[in-house]
């Protein structure tokens, strides 16, 4: 019987129907939906070897060819155990990419998700014109990275850059952002966040709109004025929304390349060369593909441990929705 | 509308004129309001901004962004459409972006739903797979991909060719897919399918007719994250392609920024706006739709 599920076109598609599905409805089960032993099996099949393609088997591939390495580039590889790795964390090259993606994930974060606070309250005392502001917050979530860093690009130009005019305007000398390394970095930050905001402001506000509106008045009662409401009442209220947006705003900024390698290229003087454009540079321009595996598989194990958190936190506020 | 305010002021009452009162309430009002409107304001320009000088240095001619960097364009001008326009590398990737991320979306779509049904359908033992479909998007972001796959790809014979870009898309875009077509599903009440069933319906016209007509919202939600994620792709594309002729739009103006350097930045503008194109035509209908499947697919 399973057989003929198995294989449609051996039988008309009404006995097939009886067979399979006009059983009478039993006790236990009280649904005629969704009994076969084949179908479900054939129905996600493909996206359960696509998934398993395309995903899971890169890492495992990662893991594996990370431990060989070619001693001429292009040529025959040999495994070489965890000499990748010891060379890895002996490099200085990567070591300070390591630092200063610390640094532009920790300054994202910083200059995100208070951004996102400041975006999200005030959106949720819209009102009437939510809708539409909310639909403008969104929009730089439909730019590519790439199309975001020409953009700005444009603003921070030195000569001509509406950044730089502003400044002047108040009687500020602007400086020349690319080719100072610390402002390169400020510039590579802000137009990072500008990417990978939206998804945090959605995700605050989401937890505001979620908050009983008594919970406010009480406070307002006792005499509490609106930052204190804010502080006391609404941030502790949507802690599990804040980490949430926090940890996805770490993914993006962490795996981060077309943002920087289209804003400076990891320059001036490396001084934004972060562990994605090390990457980058060490498999498709270096050419040493097995060492590169080695840098992936640090930034997997860096998302791992961002899942991890990921997963505690909203197993433990029991996040749905 | 003050005179007609003092005219019910003095046939109301004798008593001091009242409107100064109004206007120091709505003043009042305004400065409470303050706190709201700035960030809002604030949200707005950050938002906006970016794109609307990008927009303003488009429509300059190269020689006026330096002579005259204001907002507003003294003597707008097209040519810098124009150029790119005619440039084969644009052409060429436009074209690329739209087929890639409509197969993408297509692909996603064909491949999901039957995936999504049996999840929320059946008991089945790769039932509990669901739970790492949620898990994996996160864990393995495209820049990891990017080596595996590129070797993958040159095992295969398939570097270099538009269908593995979309093969490679569906592929990142289907847990997310697949996760907010099983809870859409689950919402559709069984009850529906059991009457169709009696009725004497198969498993495909119970999708196609009852299902799938129910899911239209989640479906195009779908569609609209896997076209955004194919177009706005750039690391896939660096490591997949290596000829013009299957590039998409990002990594074409990515070379573009590298090769002009400043002589041409309307004309990077230009680019950089045309790559927004398919969504400002369809923003407006789509918007709902982005915000629903952005924050579903986050929580959780």
């Amino acid at each position: 019987m399973t057989s003929m599920r198995a294989k449609p076109n051996q039988v008309s598609r009404r006995s097939l129907l009886r067979r399979s599905f006009m059983r009478p409805p039993t006790e236990d089960r009280n649904s005629l939906i969704g009994h076969s032993r084949v179908i479900p099996y054939l129905l996600s099949g493909p996206a359960i070897f696509m998934v398993s393609l395309l995903l899971a088997f890169p890492v495992l591939y990662a893991i594996w060819q990370s431990t060989y390495r070619a001693e001429v580039i292009g040529g025959e590889t040999e495994f070489v155990g965890l000499q990748n790795y010891i060379d890895l964390f002996g490099d200085p090259a990567f070591l300070s990419a390591m630092n200063r993606t610390a640094i532009f994930v920790f300054g994202c974060l910083i200059l995100g998700i208070s951004l996102a606070l400041v975006f999200a309250f005030a959106l949720n005392k819209a009102g009437r014109r939510l809708r539409f502001l909310r639909g403008i917050t969104i929009v730089p979530y439909l730019v590519s990275g790439v199309a975001a860093a020409v953009m700005f690009r444009l603003m921070f130009n030195a000569e001509f850059g509406q950044v730089n005019r502003t400044l002047e305007f108040f009687g500020i000398d602007g400086p020349e952002w690319f080719s100072t390394p610390s402002l390169a970095m400020v510039a590579t930050i802000i137009a990072q966040v500008w990417t990978d905001l939206p998804l945090a402001v959605l995700l605050i506000l989401g937890g505001l709109q979620t908050i009983e509106p008594s919970l406010l008045d009480a406070a307002s009662v006792d005499g509490a004025t609106g930052w204190h409401r804010a502080w006391y009442v609404s941030i502790p209220l949507i802690t599990p929304q804040l980490a949430i947006a926090t940890v996805w705003f770490s993914y993006g900024t962490l795996t981060s390349l077309g943002v920087v390698l289209a804003l400076t290229g990891g320059g001036p003087m490396d001084a934004t060369r972060t562990v994605p454009i090390h990457l980058y540079e060490t498999a498709f321009v270096e050419l040493r593909r097995n060492e590169a595996l080695a840098i992936v598989v640090v930034i997997l194990a860096l998302n791992a441990l961002l899942t991890l958190i990921y997963t505690t936190v909203s197993r433990r506020y029991d996040l749905r929705s | 509308m003050t005179t007609h305010a003092d005219d019910t002021i003095q046939t109301s009452s004798p008593v001091p004129p009242r409107a100064t009162g109004g206007l120091r309430r709505r003043l009042l009002k305004i400065l409470k309001r303050l706190p709201v409107w700035i960030p809002l304001a604030l949200l707005m320009g950050w938002t906006i901004l970016p794109i609307l000088i990008t927009l303003s240095i488009s429509f300059k001619i190269p020689g006026e962004v330096y002579s005259a960097p204001q907002l507003i364009p003294a003597n707008p001008t097209l040519d810098a459409f124009r150029e790119i326009l005619a440039r084969q590398g644009f052409k060429g990737a436009f074209v690329n972006s739209v087929v890639v991320g409509l197969g993408t979306a297509i692909l996603t779509l064909l491949v999901a739903v039957p995936a999504a049904y049996a999840f929320a359908r059946f008991r089945f033992r790769g039932r509990h797979l669901l739970l790492l479909f949620t898990l994996l998007p996160r864990l393995i972001p495209s820049l990891g991909l990017m080596v595996p796959l590129y070797r993958l790809a040159v095992a295969l014979g398939a570097l270099d060719n538009r269908l593995t870009l979309v093969v490679v898309f569906t592929g990142t875009i289907l847990p997310l897919a697949v996760w907010l077509l099983v809870g859409f599903f689950q919402q559709i009440p069984r009850e529906l399918e059991e009457a169709a069933n009696v009725d004497g319906t198969n498993l495909w016209l119970r999708i196609r007719y009852i299902v799938l007509p129910l899911a239209v919202p989640a479906l195009i939600t779908i569609g609209v994250l896997a076209f955004r994620e194919a177009w706005n792709e750039f690391n896939l594309v660096l490591a997949l392609t290596r000829t013009a002729g299957n590039r998409t739009l990002p990594y074409e103006l990515w070379l573009l920024q590298d090769s002009v350097g400043f002589a041409n930045n309307p004309g990077m503008a230009a680019f950089a706006i045309m790559t927004l194109i398919p969504f400002i035509f369809i923003y407006l209908r789509i918007e709902r739709y982005v915000v629903g499947g952005i924050t579903a697919g986050s929580t959780k």
